[in-house]
């Protein structure tokens, strides 16, 4: 387990806090995904008081920038106080893009090119747009270049109502083009090809809910946030998750119907993540830096993977992505103590472990000599997951490492993985290690 | 280009400062510039306007001149107007108004030149500069920030007088120019070009070449610009009589209200702006060379003058060398006055961290931050970017964060001697830099017991804000025993970046302003006791020039507030600062003021409140109700012990000097600005009579106003 590595190209996450995660159209719904982000970013420089001007580069993830701050990752940097001189990309691997953003820093030191990152993820769910479709575009280019009164009036003739009904990016957005499924479909098949019944799923969404209310009760979600004034009005200060039910019971749960497969569907909106505004940020630098600065790291990257598989199956992608971590790694899947998976659909989660135990799976879908191994629920997501918090979508990545880095060492723990499902038929993993 | 450059008046190798210099460009073009490159301010003395005059009639002897640019010495200066000390020198109303008349005249020959005469204006063009640039053709003016246009002399308690006042009129109609003039209000580029003054305004960068475009599309189409008429509202305002009237009677009203009464000024710059329309042009200009002369010998005038230069030379305080730049603040305490400094702060560049525990307090802070910038987009003072610019460098937590970075640790917690002492010691634990200073808002505490037993005790300053800090234009610094310069420097520039004027004040109770405003305050409280009606104490104040009358200003401040400094300050000064009864009854009652929803006067300030009651108990507990007294007696009770204090802080050294003392107590109380401040109108009353009217009210049953020693030395001379 012990093996020595290079402290100058090993990455260490030092510090990392989030906004509280807020169901869309609630307590954060006039911030824009730059407002969050801007906001995690100042707290992290804020308190541990490093020099911006050592960053070489601010990554941020957004699955849903929005076309005034396309590239969100530079106008969150610049308007919290990160020098004009400091370089800024977004990343966009939808759910796991904020995961994404820890791993472009990982591979920017490994390639030696810097070694201060402030990285993170963002999405203001509440304010994905309605747009007007290519039809209507198309009618006010020829109203524009109609030079004649008759020739704007044969650009207007061409008008239909039709042109008028907009597209809703948050559908287009779940939406998966090539396989042709919206995400909750594929939840639902994966339900159906490992046997998931409708209670084991009410059951695990209970669970979630449970665990992540306790873990508010006892403060420990609030060590993760920073809470922030809401805009536009800065009415109130936004301090907790508002999605945790902790009053959530199981015959609740079983009398929603099903919203994706109507009549012979099991995937509610009780069972599934809640669509919800947050953001994350966190500032990850090499050992040998945050050992020179005299800070100390909550953890330090020990591997990274990511793979790619049917996007009709999206929901197995962690069951592609964690071997090939753990081989980066060095580590063995019995040497991770605990997990984070993001829980996109209790069905797809519950998936994931049946798939992970499945020797037939691992063999013939991931290419593994046998199965991955037992994911033991009660090391699993053990404050709650996306069901209860909600799933910003580009801010989930870097909140389950957030987490976990906070959980590894309030357990005195050693190594543990988190990892991501992604929209499009691929998965991503992490593996961290107690700095 | 340039065939010859020749300095106007004595010839000199390198371009001489303080003249203007006239330049001759190869197609019969002249450029005026109105002082030499590099010269960093304009104004004009007799010495410029000679040579000014020399080279205007140089071009009216010029044969194949196509057109003239006149423009300032460089970029960001074009003219600041007249000199001010030549202002203040004057003393002899023919001697203005002959003056004017000159000065009328020198700009009138730019009119009376054949060729088109353009401006090009960039950086401050003010009063007579102004009027300079109103005599040209055409104005073009520069988009550089810092390029504001206007004729402020109305705030010097004079008009304009080389013609400002018949030319702004004729130029921009009558609503527009009243509202410059009367105001003395100041535009930047874009507002100058709405409101017509400039022509057109141009990146800075082709300022000059735009300028002898103008002079070209000038000289291609019949020599001189034609008179633009007025339009729409500013026509019918202008030419059509009831509707002047009309106008000319809500500007006279407007001139009139609140204390616009003891300042002539405006009011004659109405009248002149009204015979712009209906003398002929030299009966109007006469009348303004005349209304100058009148106005530039009054006291009030004097007065006014005096106070600018007291001004200047407290943002001068801001320039020292010694100042560290603050870059970013820590600010604890997110009560009103930590939530405003913040807010200050982070409107003028520095990324602020505002921290308490409340987080409702912090959720008001940024509210009450985008209150004020919604307010301003909406007023297009500010773009929106910009407003959120502010607003993203006021961040608020529950935490302090890291200090490392920290340039300004500012306390405005709760005035608690041991809380703040703690604060101060923890921040230098957690790692706040040795080059950081440690401010305290405090109004009450001694500077140098919060300085006790830190590390590098010499970086501990008072930076006094007033209440509300975003409006009050005075910061006490107070400078404790041990603090350092440096440390004095970087609060006094942080205070003029802030855009207030800074005092420094030695470290003693009440510092100086709430220390002369406790015997005032005391008394007016008295003279309610003794039987006058708040309005009456009020209405006497109010005649004798104060803002806002002593009880409604008690309403303000608070009577909790009241008390307690007035307990701090009867413990320091004994007798002559007892604390009043009224204070703790109408804590005691309830009725702290407008933060309780009322006090003598209810929420509108203008109703009797629900300490009328506790008023007229306490008055039936009394002996001695002496009834009320004449406006003449309230104003001696009220103002005249406040003096005698002013003094005596003068003698403990507590400031460096009377300006200090007018300065202070002008800004920060609101003590009348035509009188020229305290020290300014003692001496016109006469030292002498103050000190005999003090010894008049101590024998007649108030020993605490005895006159001090220091009062008495300096009416003895």
């Amino acid at each position: 387990m012990t093996r020595t590595r290079d402290p100058e190209r090993t990455l260490a996450l030092v510090a990392g806090c989030r906004t509280p995660f807020s169901r869309a159209g609630t307590d954060l719904r006039g911030a824009s995904a730059a407002d969050l982000a801007t906001h995690v970013f100042r707290e992290v420089l804020d308190r541990t008081g490093i020099d911006p001007r050592s960053i070489a580069e601010v990554v941020l993830g957004c699955g849903g920038a929005d076309a005034r701050e396309a590239n969100v990752a530079r106008v969150a940097a610049l308007r919290a106080g990160v020098p004009q001189e400091v370089p800024a990309v977004t990343v966009q691997r939808n759910c796991a893009s904020g995961m994404e953003a820890v791993f472009a820093a990982d591979l920017r030191l490994r390639a030696g090119e810097g070694d201060v990152f402030l990285v993170g993820g963002t999405e203001s769910m509440s304010n994905y747009p309605l747009t007007m479709g290519p039809a209507l575009t198309r009618l006010f280019e020829r109203l524009a270049r109609a030079r004649s009164p008759f020739a704007r009036a044969a650009a207007l003739a061409t008008f239909r109502p039709s042109q008028l009904k907009p597209r809703v990016a948050l559908q287009e957005g779940l939406t998966d083009p090539v396989s042709g499924m919206i995400m909750g479909m594929t939840a639902e098949r994966l339900a159906r090809t490992f046997g998931i019944q409708r209670g084991a799923q009410d059951a695990f969404a209970l669970q979630s809910h449970r665990r992540a209310a306790r873990a508010r009760e006892r403060g420990r979600l609030a060590r993760e946030i920073a809470p922030l004034a809401a805009p536009p009005q800065y009415r109130a200060m936004v301090d907790a998750d508002n999605g945790i039910r902790a009053e959530q019971s199981l015959e609740a749960l079983a009398r929603l119907r099903p919203v994706f497969d109507r009549n012979e569907g099991d995937v509610t909106v009780g069972n599934a993540c809640q669509i919800t505004d947050g953001a994350v940020g966190l500032l990850l630098m090499s050992l040998a830096r945050a050992r020179s600065l005299g800070l100390r790291p909550l953890a330090v990257l020990r591997g990274h993977g990511h793979a790619g598989l049917d996007p009709a199956a999206m929901g197995l992608g962690p069951v592609h992505a964690m071997p090939k971590a753990l081989a980066d790694a060095g580590l063995g899947f019995g040497d991770v103590e605990l997990f984070e998976i993001n829980e996109a659909f209790a069905a797809q989660v519950l998936a994931c472990i049946a798939a992970a135990a499945s020797g037939e799976y691992c063999r013939t879908q991931v290419g593994l000599p046998g199965a991955l191994g037992e994911i033991d629920p009660a090391r699993l997501n053990v404050n709650g997951g996306a069901i209860a918090l909600g799933h910003p979508i580009a801010a989930s990545g870097a909140r389950l490492l957030l987490t976990l880095a906070e959980e590894l060492r309030e357990r005195s723990l050693h190594a543990g993985m988190a990892s991501l499902c992604i929209g499009g038929g691929q998965g991503q993993a992490i593996v961290l290690e107690a700095a | 280009m340039t065939t010859m450059d020749t300095p106007v008046a004595p010839v000199h190798s390198t371009p001489e400062e303080g003249v203007v210099h006239l330049t001759f460009e190869a197609d019969g073009l002249a450029v005026l510039r109105l002082g030499a490159p590099g010269e960093r301010v304009v104004t004009f003395t007799e010495r410029r306007l000679r040579s000014l005059e020399a080279a205007l009639r140089k071009l009216h002897g010029r044969s194949g001149l196509a057109g003239v640019v006149v423009t300032g010495p460089g970029p960001g200066m074009f003219a600041a107007g007249a000199d001010i000390k030549v202002i203040e020198a004057v003393h002899d109303a023919a001697a203005g108004e002959a003056a004017a008349r000159e000065g009328r005249s020198i700009y009138g020959l730019c009119q009376e030149l054949a060729v088109p005469v353009v401006g090009a204006i960039e950086g401050p063009c003010l009063g007579g500069g102004l009027e300079l640039a109103l005599a040209f053709d055409l104005r073009v003016v520069s988009d550089a920030p810092g390029t504001l246009l206007g004729l402020p002399e109305v705030k010097l308690g004079i008009v304009p007088g080389f013609g400002g006042t018949q030319r702004l009129t004729r130029l921009l109609g009558l609503p527009a120019a009243l509202d410059l003039i009367l105001t003395g209000r100041l535009l930047d580029p874009r507002q100058s070009r709405k409101v017509g003054i400039a022509d057109r305004v141009v990146p800075s960068q082709r300022l000059l070449d735009a300028a002898r475009a103008e002079v070209r599309r000038l000289q291609a189409c019949g020599r001189k610009a034609p008179v633009r008429r007025l339009r729409g509202f500013a026509w019918f305002a202008t030419r059509c009589a009831p509707v002047r009237n009309f106008v000319a009677d809500r500007a006279r009203k407007a001139a009139l209200s609140g204390q616009g009464r003891f300042y002539p000024a405006p009011l004659r710059a109405l009248e002149l702006c009204l015979d712009a329309l209906r003398l002929p042009p030299d009966a109007g200009f006469a009348n303004e060379a005349r209304a100058l002369g009148e106005l530039i010998v009054t006291p009030v005038s004097k007065a006014l003058v005096r106070l600018f230069f007291l001004t200047e030379r407290a943002k001068r305080l801001g320039k020292s060398e010694a100042a560290r730049p603050v870059q970013r603040a820590h600010v604890v305490g997110g009560g009103v006055m930590g939530a405003g400094i913040a807010g200050l702060l982070a409107n003028k560049g520095v990324a602020v961290r505002l921290c308490d525990l409340d987080q409702a307090a912090l959720a008001r802070a940024k509210a009450r931050l985008q209150k004020d910038l919604d307010k301003r987009v909406q007023r297009r003072r500010l773009a929106a970017h910009e407003a959120q610019a502010v607003q993203d460098r006021l961040a608020v937590s529950g935490e302090w964060g890291s200090l490392q970075r920290c340039d300004l640790f500012l306390e405005a917690v709760v005035e608690d001697l041991a809380v703040k002492q703690r604060l101060f010691a923890t921040a230098v634990e957690r790692g706040l830099p040795d080059t950081a200073v440690l401010a305290t808002n405090t109004s009450s505490l001694p500077i140098d017991a919060m300085a006790e037993g830190l590390r590098a005790p010499q970086r501990v300053v008072g930076i006094h804000f007033f209440n509300p800090p975003e409006k009050m234009p005075l910061v006490e610094v107070i400078r404790g025993a041990r603090t350092s310069d440096p440390a004095v420097a970087t609060a006094c520039a942080l205070a003029v970046r802030l855009g207030k004027f800074p005092i420094v004040v030695q470290d003693a109770p009440g510092f100086l302003v709430n220390r002369c405003l406790a015997p005032y305050l005391n008394e007016a409280a008295l003279l309610l006791l003794e039987g006058n009606a708040p309005e009456a104490v009020d209405r006497a104040m109010l005649d004798f020039g104060m803002p806002m009358g002593p009880a409604r200003l008690l309403d303000e401040i608070g009577f909790d507030v009241a008390d307690k400094v007035s307990r701090t300050l009867s413990a320091a000064f004994g007798s002559r600062m007892t604390v009043n009864p009224l204070f703790a009854a109408m804590v005691q009652a309830g009725a702290l003021g407008q933060k309780s929803g009322g006090g003598l006067y209810d929420r509108s300030g203008s109703k009797p409140g629900p300490g009328r009651a506790v008023l007229a108990r306490l008055r039936r507990e009394r002996a001695d109700l002496a009834g009320p007294a004449a406006p003449q007696q309230i104003v001696e009770r009220l103002i005249y012990p406040m003096l005698d204090e002013g003094w005596r802080c003068l003698a403990e050294g507590l400031v460096a000097g009377e300006e200090d003392l007018d300065l202070g107590l002008v800004m920060g109380i609101g003590f009348p600005p035509f009188t020229g401040g305290p020290t300014v109108y003692a001496r016109r009353i006469g030292l002498a009579q103050v000190v005999a009217t003090l010894e008049r009210l101590a024998a007649a049953g108030r020993p605490g106003l005895v006159p001090s020693d220091a009062l008495r030395a300096a009416a003895r001379g």
